[in-house]
């Protein structure tokens, strides 16, 4: 379903498509717009107490917060190409009332803080990188399919002062790919009013040879069938770029948000043949979003 | 069809069952307190104040400063308040204990530490407070949160300044939560933080917090003569905890 939306947005097709997915956006946010006339900043409803409670595991009772949204990703269509298309990505979030969350890369990995200095941070961390189709794009045509990958490895973030954050992330691929990922970002956090945040800063990423070859290698088998050259992709140096992100919060309820982020393929992931013939070494990723927050409460 | 079906019915008797064993075997903290009859309150928030910075903070990147405001005598006021809640529903008997004790405890930033190691409070309830033998005790501790999106975090009563290129704002917040324990185990019935409460805040806080104007600023680092300060303080810790028993079902103020 959702592969059959993002080919109705490829950038190369129809503008109907895309007219068609920008109605189903307003259409999406209208909805939400509704709700919101109903809403406040209070507490909207309230549920009965659960039944009973299971020990070592906090009451569910309280006040909890709701956000739910919608948003989009401008992005290529896998990594090294030089076209894009538009995804839409659901927002949704939930946690105790009062509590904000933490400033957060669009590149992050998911991840949990198990030790947490407050200007130290560190934890398990995990990206889902989707599998790559030969046959979903003509570029690819010839190349092998690439499943599936789950990164799982960790992170660990520091912040010098409370405006600045820099941040490292390691993990091991397993499925598509069984190579190491390391990713490094820096981001100055400046509140401009206490509603809008504006954040920028430098990216890096190093991979393993077994996290470049199965994107950007080459074979002799997959040579005969592109007409491409073969090449041995090794690891190294991956990226390098920048991304830059604004969020703005209308009221208690309504936060919208934007994000681009460049980084310049590196090493042999811009060498290959894939990129240099077929594709582009440059890289960005464009997103919005809207969020709507709510409160509710459990007895 | 038929074997179907008889799954189905399998599997909604199986459900029940698993229902009705799991209520029976982890009551809720209401259950728990219909037993209880004799309490003892336990306050130990409110002996000093953390004033820090957060936001634009230049290149400083000082922890936050700690003042004594025990001279106000928040705690005497929260047990006096509490007392005065759950009076109607619990015997409330004084109690004595080591305050200083209980304002010690810290979580450890580590957080399968905390998981290991239990409630830090349970033995200081068995070996710091006297009487024993009562149904329950009731203790009242500071509780902490992170402040904003950045690194800081905010403990008990404190008083923040958050800086914006464009301006800053001053904020004050009275973190606290609420465990209560079984008297004869030392087992946590039940264990709530303080909500926040109505007040409108650009930055939001788990707990009461509200903006206040310079006014309140303790300016000099002698929080504890800020006359403002004290009864702003004061106003959120009685405003929240009678919301918070009553959330608890400890106490049927609203």
């Amino acid at each position: 379903m959702k592969h059959a939306v993002q080919a109705g947005l490829h950038s190369s097709t129809s503008g109907g498509a895309q007219r068609t997915f920008l109605a189903a956006l307003l259409t999406a946010l209208g909805t939400i717009g509704a709700v919101s006339n109903t809403a406040s900043a209070q507490t909207v409803f309230t549920l009965p107490a659960p039944p009973f409670e299971l020990p070592m595991v906090p009451s569910v009772s309280g006040n909890w917060t709701v956000m739910v949204g919608v948003g989009g990703d401008y992005k290529p269509d896998f990594e090294g190409a030089n076209r894009s298309m538009f995804s839409p990505v659901p927002i949704f979030s939930i946690r105790r009332a009062g509590s904000t969350e933490q400033f957060r890369g669009p590149r992050d990995s998911a991840s949990i803080a198990l030790i947490d200095f407050g200007d130290l941070r560190a934890g398990p961390a995990g990206k889902f990188v989707s599998s790559r189709k030969a046959s979903s794009y003509s570029e690819l045509n010839g190349l092998g399919d690439v499943k599936t990958t789950v990164e799982l490895g960790g992170f660990i973030e520091y912040y010098p002062v409370d405006w600045f954050r820099t941040r490292g992330e390691l993990r091991q691929g397993i499925g598509g790919h069984h190579g190491v990922v390391a990713d490094l970002s820096a981001d100055v956090i400046v509140p401009v009013i206490q509603r809008l945040t504006l954040s920028a800063g430098p990216r890096f990423t190093w991979e393993s040879t077994k996290a470049t070859s199965p994107y950007f290698g080459i074979d002799a088998v997959q040579a005969m069938a592109t007409g491409l050259p073969a090449f041995n992709a090794k690891g190294g140096a991956h990226s390098v770029g920048a991304g830059a992100q604004v969020s703005y919060r209308i009221n208690p309820q309504w936060e919208v948000h934007a994000y681009v982020e460049y980084e310049r393929l590196l090493g042999d992931a811009a060498k290959s043949p894939l990129v240099t013939l077929r594709g582009s070494p440059n890289q960005t990723t464009v997103g919005i979003g809207a969020s709507y927050a709510f409160d509710f409460k459990i007895r | 069809m038929y074997r179907s079906s008889r799954l189905l019915n399998f599997a909604t008797i199986l459900l029940v069952a698993l229902s009705a064993s799991a209520c029976a075997m982890f009551q809720t903290g209401e259950t728990k307190l219909q037993a209880v009859k004799t309490v003892g309150i336990i306050s130990a928030v409110g002996g000093a104040m953390n004033i820090a910075r957060a936001g634009l903070t230049g290149l400083n990147n000082n922890p936050s400063q700690s003042f004594p405001i025990g001279s106000w005598g928040l705690d005497d006021l929260i047990v006096q308040q509490a007392t005065t809640a759950l009076n109607g529903r619990f015997q409330v008997q004084p109690v004595s204990y080591n305050r200083a004790a209980f304002a010690a405890v810290k979580d450890s930033p580590i957080a399968p530490v905390n998981l290991v190691r239990g409630d830090p409070f349970k033995k200081l309830v068995q070996a710091e407070v006297s009487p024993q033998g009562l149904d329950a005790y009731i203790v009242i501790t500071k509780a902490k949160s992170n402040f904003g999106r950045g690194a800081r975090k905010v403990e008990g009563i404190g008083f923040l300044t958050y800086g914006t290129v464009l301006a800053s704002y001053n904020q004050i917040h009275a973190l606290y939560e609420i465990r209560v324990f079984d008297g004869k185990t030392f087992d946590v019935i039940e264990k709530k933080s303080a909500p926040p409460m109505d007040d409108a805040v650009e930055v939001k806080l788990p707990g009461p917090t509200r903006q206040v104007d310079d006014s309140y600023s303790p300016g000099t680092g002698e929080p504890v003569r800020n006359e403002n300060l004290h009864r702003a303080i004061t106003d959120l810790i009685v405003r929240s905890l009678s919301t918070t028993l009553s959330d608890m079902h400890l106490a049927d103020v609203r």
